[in-house]
């Protein structure tokens, strides 16, 4: 009988769109991400000088470390900033990166409150750089960057570290939108497979929907227990042209964007990523097949008649067709 | 992309049609034995040969040996003899054996041994003989009795077939006067051939004699004379006493013709006697020999041909397509997470050195003890070559322990684990460790047991001898697999566990 519950299991999920592994890598991934573009979007330090090129927000970058050498270089580049980020370039999964928050006497002080000396520092630097953090081990580079300080908006639903906000796009087109907000379980990091939580976004309102936590749905964080849902984002249009816009940045047709907002200087583009997990169709209960059946009807469409739509166009596009219902 | 997804179809069907008919042509025209255990009769034929030599006097006997075109692959075939020269002539359709020697005394014996097989027979050329022939001189009584004898037969027949089969019976009929006039009182089956000669002579009827050995062991036999008839296509085989039509399977052609067996000069007494046994012989070894022997070469161009060192480690090769498939199953289908790609089929490969249960014994071990180590060196802040290399030279030492122990122990086993293992142990503790640090113990446990599993379904079905034979036999079952891999290529369908990961959906 386990194989027939799985078979109706199977047709449920395919009957609400939902997307498989496989599928997205057939059909997605391997469609649209050409494979030379993927270094653009790996190394972080690549799509940062992209988007300052093209005029998008980012963390200001404050220098680049790339060999042992110029880990002396690392006072000048910090200057008397009291707060900053060292990440590697080409890390995943949020490793590696050291937040330090404040200075302490002749040391630092992370955001966690631990209290290290120059010389971890330069000693994680040093990790870095042997590529211990980076995708496939090989040699990388440090990137030293503005702190993003969160908006105090976030502060009831989550737990240290900095919320972000991720939308897939497909062709410039937002399809789906999360909140992903970091819990004392995933260390402060916005990875969901850490522990973090996914919060579904309205792409029309901006308002928080439903709660995806380890896979199940959730309605509250765990740390604070307030609920998740029915949170408006501030300058959601601003983040929905941000992200659309990011097509045009890196040239893959499908990517997962991850942005933050800073307390001061407004939505900001951490990185790009090119296989976006599949857990943000938990957090808005909708399945994410059908959304890019709709793009890909609608390119069609303008490829037929011969336009291309502005990121503006784009947006508003989006906004219309994939609002989702009042949350419940 | 419809283009793409029609170019891989073909590429697909392709891919399956030719791994399809290759196989199937070795297994069913080529006759290559489908599996390991299969047997075939192998034909052991001694032909002796014993005469008397008159003393000074050049000896010399000539035999018949069987021709080589028939439907059987000759595997060895020798002429045993003391001091006489042999030579092998061809004399129509008749090999002819020579065995002479300048002077010879006494009681001699000469062998002749013939190993063959009937498998594995290559195309049998185009039959071709006589159709017409003169009538043989006959007069007198003898004639008149002939004309009478064939009235009937030409009645009782339509074709040359039939025409045959009906002399022979009435020439059988004994009670008959004519027949019992032409054989002149002799009812050997010689004398009955010459009768039969002669009748189908008078109707132009073509005929040979031929002399056939009988295919059963252990029985001791002459050659039996058989009749036989070109009728424009092929040639009817007779029993000169029944006038049954057709030779039987388990008959040989010795040789053709009314001429002896054997013809002796310079001695006497010649007489022959043939022993027959057969054994039973592994079939893809006799394919092997016959391979070597008939000049068909099926062999040649298979995994066989190559040294027999080589055909050992491709033995092991040709299996890892099948491991990377059982994994490309479990992941693609399954949504089992392993530890890397293809480090399960690597694993599996290293269960061959140390058996499965040990293996796995032994890897649980050894990966834990260096899982601990690493996370200590991980205090130590040390860069990973060096840390790496710490790690290796610990799984070699605890390696070596083992083998100690398991040594005093009795335990032979524990000194299994060769060289290949040993990097592998390394780098699996490498990534299971980063795993560990990336994605928190209870994923990195997940990911190490099906790992294990992976690894101990791939090495199952790799040391299946059955299968390794098959794929080795037939290699082109590789190409139906990568039909298969294609197609997991754009497979869109959801995993496995998917089912379970998604289940929140269905909850309202």
């Amino acid at each position: 009988m386990l194989g027939f519950g799985l078979i109706k299991t199977w047709r449920e999920l395919s009957a609400k769109g939902i997307m498989g592994i496989n599928r997205r890598n057939a059909d997605y991934v391997l469609k649209y991400n050409k494979r030379s573009l993927y270094p653009l979007v790996d190394d972080k330090i690549l799509t940062k000088e992209r988007a300052i090129a093209a005029g998008i927000n980012v963390p200001e970058m404050y220098g680049v470390i790339s060999t042992e050498k110029e880990i002396e270089k690392l006072d000048t580049i910090i200057g008397d900033r009291t707060d900053f980020v060292i990440k590697p370039a080409m890390g995943a999964g949020g490793d590696g990166i050291l937040v330090i928050a404040d200075r302490f006497e002749d040391r630092y002080k992370t955001v966690s409150g631990k209290i290290i000396t120059h010389e971890e520092i330069e000693y994680q630097i040093s990790s870095i750089l042997t590529g211990l953090y980076s995708l496939g081990g090989s040699r990388d580079r440090a990137l030293i960057e503005y702190r993003v300080t969160p908006d105090p908006l976030f502060k009831s639903i989550s737990y240290e570290g900095v919320p972000d906000i991720r939308v897939i796009v497909l062709m410039g087109y937002p399809i789906m939108a999360m909140l992903r907000l970091p819990t004392r379980q995933s260390g402060g990091k916005a990875n969901l497979h850490q522990g973090a939580i996914g919060v579904g976004v309205d792409l029309a309102t901006g308002l928080t929907l439903q709660g995806t936590w380890l896979n199940n749905i959730i309605n509250k964080h765990p740390d604070t227990s307030n609920p998740v849902a029915g949170v408006q984002l501030p300058d959601w249009d601003g983040f929905m042209r941000l992200s659309a816009g990011c097509y045009e940045l890196c040239g893959l047709g499908y990517i997962g964007v991850d942005m933050v907002l800073d307390q001061e200087k407004g939505p900001l583009i951490l990185e790009l990523n090119a296989r976006p997990g599949l857990n943000i169709q938990i957090a808005n209960n909708s399945g994410l097949t059908l959304r890019a059946h709709a793009v890909e009807h609608h390119i069609a469409d303008l490829k037929r008649q011969g336009i291309t739509e502005s990121v503006e166009q784009r947006v508003r596009f989006s906004q219309s067709l994939f609002a989702s219902s009042p949350s419940q | 992309m419809r283009s793409l997804t029609v170019h891989l179809k073909i590429l697909i069907a392709l891919c399956v049609i030719i791994g399809v008919s290759v196989t199937a042509y070795q297994i069913y025209v080529l006759g290559i034995p489908v599996s390991a255990e299969e047997t075939d009769n192998l034909w052991n034929i001694d032909a002796k040969v014993e005469f008397r030599a008159n003393a000074r006097e050049p000896v010399k006997l000539q035999m018949f040996v069987p021709p080589l075109n028939q439907d059987y692959v000759s595997l060895n075939e020798s002429f045993i003899s003391n001091n006489y020269g042999v030579s092998v002539n061809l004399r129509d359709d008749n090999r002819l054996v020579t065995w002479s020697a300048r002077r010879a005394s006494g009681k001699q014996t000469l062998y002749y041994r013939l190993v063959m097989t009937k498998r594995y027979s290559g195309e049998q050329v185009k039959a071709k003989g006589p159709i017409y022939r003169e009538s043989l001189p006959i007069e007198g009584a003898e004639k008149i009795a002939a004309e009478a004898l064939l009235a009937p037969i030409r009645q009782h027949s339509a074709d040359v077939e039939t025409f045959i089969s009906e002399a022979i019976k009435r020439v059988n009929n004994t009670t008959d006067d004519n027949v019992r006039l032409l054989l002149g009182g002799d009812t050997s089956s010689e004398r009955k051939a010459d009768v039969i000669d002669v009748l189908l002579s008078i109707a132009h009827v073509p005929m040979q004699r031929l002399h056939t050995i009988r295919m059963q062991s252990d029985i001791a036999q002459s050659p039996e004379l058989w009749l036989r008839s070109f009728n424009g296509e092929k040639w009817l085989y007779f029993n000169p006493q029944s006038g049954a039509q057709g030779l039987p399977v388990d008959r040989m052609i010795w040789w053709i013709g009314d001429e002896p067996l054997v013809n002796l000069e310079g001695g006497s007494n010649a007489a022959v006697t043939f022993t027959l046994n057969n054994s039973e012989m592994n079939a893809i070894r006799l394919a092997q020999l016959s391979s070597e022997n008939a000049d068909a070469g099926f062999l040649d161009y298979s995994l066989y041909g190559l040294p027999l060192q080589t055909q050992q480690t491709y033995q092991v090769m040709i299996m890892i397509p099948l491991g990377v498939m059982v994994i490309l199953i479990l992941r693609n289908l399954g949504g089992l997470q392993t530890l890397g790609t293809f480090t399960p089929v690597l694993i599996a490969l290293a269960f061959r050195e140390t058996q499965l249960g040990f293996g796995i014994i032994l890897f649980t071990i050894i990966t834990t003890l260096g899982l601990s180590l690493r996370s200590y060196l991980e205090h130590l802040k040390l860069q990973m070559l060096p840390r790496l290399s710490v790690v290796l030279t610990f799984v070699v030492v605890l390696i070596a322990v083992i083998s100690l122990f398991s040594h005093k122990l009795g335990l032979e086993r524990g000194l299994s684990v060769a060289l290949f293992p040993m990097v592998i142990l390394t780098m699996t503790i490498e990534r299971l460790s980063i795993t560990w640090e990336e994605r928190g113990g209870n994923h990195a446990f997940k990911v190490a047991i099906g790992t294990l599993f992976a690894a101990s379904l791939a090495h199952y079905l790799m040391s299946i001898s059955e299968l390794n034979y098959f794929i080795f036999t037939f290699p082109a079952v590789l190409l139906i697999m990568v039909g298969f891999m294609l197609a997991m290529g754009r497979y869109r369908g959801y995993r496995l566990t998917e089912l379970f990961r998604f289940k929140a959906f269905l909850k309202d």
